[in-house]
């Protein structure tokens, strides 16, 4: 049985509804905190849609429901009380294709510190944009044209711009989807490398469709497959030896 | 040389292929001919009739600027200088030139010369009231008849009876040409004029701006309340039946004949309401309604055109709803919905019938002081000039047509600029 440490986020049988079709079958799945997790699966299995839930942005589907319990620190977050906005802050999202703003640099990782009043003056807000693109690893490519548009970096540079965006608001999971899917195989190495880093501070769930990046960068991997969790447990086990016949086929390539 | 089976067969069917595109585009080619020869002829003739509307005939004449028969009072107020004899002063300056003695030859003289033209002695007086009690040359302009004679309308072959001047008004008008006083100048009263029923005195001024101001009101309502419309219906309402209705029934209502917004307009603002008739305030309502969907739908579109990475981008570091769509979506929307405005209201500006509706087709002289004063707009006195008989007003009509364009073209410059500015890259 695997063995976690702390545990950030927990699903209790969770289902997702699109209209009448079951897209996430009683999924249960225990986080661990500071730690990489990595959802592998073949295309529509479900894995992006669960992660979706973790932060809720399938509200913004009309016709999707979610059935069961997710809990983020310990709170649960379908509960009606629950406001997205602060549960966004927390769990940050990095999407398949970069996304920036059409705005300038600055702007795109000082907006968030803004709309949630994280500073009240420009040096702290120059403070918060200078420690966010540091961190992600691009304070030295971009320090002396900050005020360029963001759509005018390259693609790694774009994502590493977006994952910049979504650590200035200092969230305590970062949920990555697809993130290096666009990117060639050099800015995908940087992404990797950041999100290593990034894990000493930050819970890191991350959907990939290239095993050898789960693999990589991963503590832990969970195995989706046409809407079920078919099996969870360390990278190592997934890879070396896993215990389903699926998750077996999955990895060695014979189907998906 | 082709080589195998499918090969050969390819290069068979090329030929026909060929033919195909080959008329298929000079069908195009003859399309686009045609819409250019339309718009030659079109430009041609508006420009051929309308640019000599610029311009008219005016007289100088030597006038006596008397003080006590022009201001009785001796204060230069205007009801002092209308008390005067500004019309009888001119009048005597046009008998001296022409040297009419006899009664009739008196009344064919005084109508060379335009009847405004005691105005244009006051507001000359008003301005240069150091001249008193001297000679001053002024020009006036001629009479509309006088002004077709010179352009060649009236034709001294023409049995007498069967034209506006008689042999006599001819032959002074012949001699006043002679002495050089007739000059043919840019026309100061087309464009600083009201309407009038004398030819040579109309002018667009008080239609431009009952324009201007219509179209302000027209703006001021509708690109507020389309846009929010716009908005709601793109990033908030729920999709089900009541909006589905909805939707329909602004897309009908882009199609819906303008005149039966006038109608609407008539009985709800003027009937209902009791708003007054003619004024810039009730046409601007009336075109907001006419205008309204086409806002909305382009805005719609504008909005949709936003690629969705960017909300989720904004929603994903926190920002709420309101906040994603205020800050990302509707400010990168902007330029398509200004698009679709200024479609609207180049629509709107030229748009006669719902305005006839509303009484925006009475005789005004006023120029229109604010959006509740009884105004006209400038495609309504083109049909009320194309409707009057003299010849002076069919050029006159082209010129106002031309201004229009002219505004027209200046809106479509001014939508391209601000698109084009505001316009950002993703």
């Amino acid at each position: 049985m695997l063995e976690l440490g702390e545990v950030i986020v927990n699903c209790a049988d969770v289902s997702v509804f699109y209209g009448d079709t079951r897209a996430i079958n009683n999924i249960s799945i225990d986080i661990e905190k500071q730690s990489i997790t990595a959802f592998i699966g073949p295309s529509g299995c479900g894995k992006s849609t669960f992660l979706r839930t973790i932060n809720r942005m399938n509200d913004t589907i009309d016709s999707c429901r979610i059935e069961g319990r997710v809990k983020v620190d310990g709170e649960d977050i379908y509960a009606p009380s629950v406001d997205v906005v602060p549960l966004r802050a927390k769990v940050g999202m990095v999407f398949q294709k970069p996304n920036p703003f059409p705005k300038s640099i600055y702007e795109n990782v000082a907006y968030g510190p803004k709309i949630h009043g994280l500073s009240n003056n420009k040096n702290h807000l120059d403070e918060i944009v200078e420690k966010a693109l540091t961190r992600a690893g691009l304070w030295a490519e971009v320090k002396d044209r900050l005020h360029d548009s963001g759509t005018g970096l390259s693609g790694g540079q774009q994502q590493r711009l977006c994952i910049a965006r979504t650590i200035a608001v200092e969230p305590q999971i970062i949920l990555m989807d697809e993130p290096c899917s666009a990117l060639d195989p050099i800015a995908t190495s940087k992404i990797e490398a950041l999100m290593s880093e990034l894990s000493a501070e930050y819970t890191i769930i991350i959907v990939t469709h290239s095993m050898q990046q789960a693999a990589r960068v991963s503590k832990r991997t969970a195995f989706f497959h046409l809407g079920d969790l078919i099996e969870y447990d360390s990278t190592d086990t997934i890879f070396t030896n896993p215990k389903e016949q699926k998750t077996e086929d999955y990895i060695t390539g014979r189907f998906g | 040389m082709p080589s195998t089976k499918t090969e050969q067969m390819v290069m068979a069917s090329l030929k026909a292929r060929h033919r195909k595109e080959q008329s298929f585009k000079l069908l195009g080619i003859a399309a686009i001919i045609m819409a250019l020869f339309f718009l030659v002829t079109l430009m041609t003739s508006i420009l051929s009739k309308g640019l000599p509307g610029f311009f008219q005939y005016y007289v100088t004449l030597e006038v006596e600027l008397e003080r006590e028969r022009l201001d009785p009072a001796g204060d230069l107020s205007d009801q002092s200088l209308f008390d005067g004899q500004a019309k009888k002063i001119i009048q005597e300056a046009v008998l001296a030139k022409t040297g009419a003695k006899k009664r009739n030859e008196k009344k064919a003289a005084r109508k060379l010369v335009s009847n405004g033209s005691d105005l244009r002695l006051i507001s000359f007086v008003q301005a240069n009231p150091e001249l008193l009690n001297s000679r001053q040359s002024v020009k006036f302009a001629l009479d509309d008849d006088a002004d077709s004679y010179f352009r060649g309308f009236v034709k001294k072959q023409t049995p007498e009876k069967q034209r506006r001047l008689s042999d006599l008004q001819i032959a002074y008008l012949d001699q006043m040409q002679a002495d050089g006083l007739v000059s043919y100048e840019i026309s100061d009263y087309l464009f600083f004029g009201s309407a009038s029923r004398n030819a040579e005195m109309a002018g667009i001024k008080g239609a431009a701006i009952g324009s201007l101001l219509t179209l302000v009101v027209c703006f001021v309502i509708a690109f507020p309340i389309g846009v929010a419309t716009a908005v709601y219906l793109e990033e908030f309402a729920p999709k089900n039946k009541i909006t589905e209705l909805i939707e329909i029934n602004i897309n009908n209502l882009a199609a819906v004949p303008s005149v039966v917004f006038g109608i609407l307009g008539l009985a709800i603002f003027i009937n209902i309401f009791g708003m007054p008739r003619s004024i810039p305030l009730v046409g601007g309502m009336v075109l907001a309604l006419m205008t309204l969907p086409t806002i909305i739908i382009s805005s719609r579109a504008a909005i949709k055109a936003v690629p969705p990475s960017i909300r989720d981008g904004a929603l994903g570091v926190g920002a709420s709803k309101v906040q994603a769509t205020m800050h990302h979506v509707v400010p990168l929307a902007i330029p398509g919905m200004l698009t679709g405005t200024i479609i609207g209201m180049a629509q709107a500006l030229g748009e006669t019938a719902p305005l006839l509706m509303i009484g925006m087709v009475a005789f005004i002289v006023d120029i229109p002081g604010g959006v509740t004063d009884p105004g006209t707009v400038l495609p309504v006195q083109i049909f009320m000039w194309a409707d009057f008989a003299e010849r002076m007003f069919i050029q006159k009509t082209s010129s106002a047509i031309i201004i229009l364009l002219l505004f027209l073209i200046v809106m479509n410059g001014g939508a391209i600029w601000l698109r084009k500015k505001l316009e950002r890259r993703w």
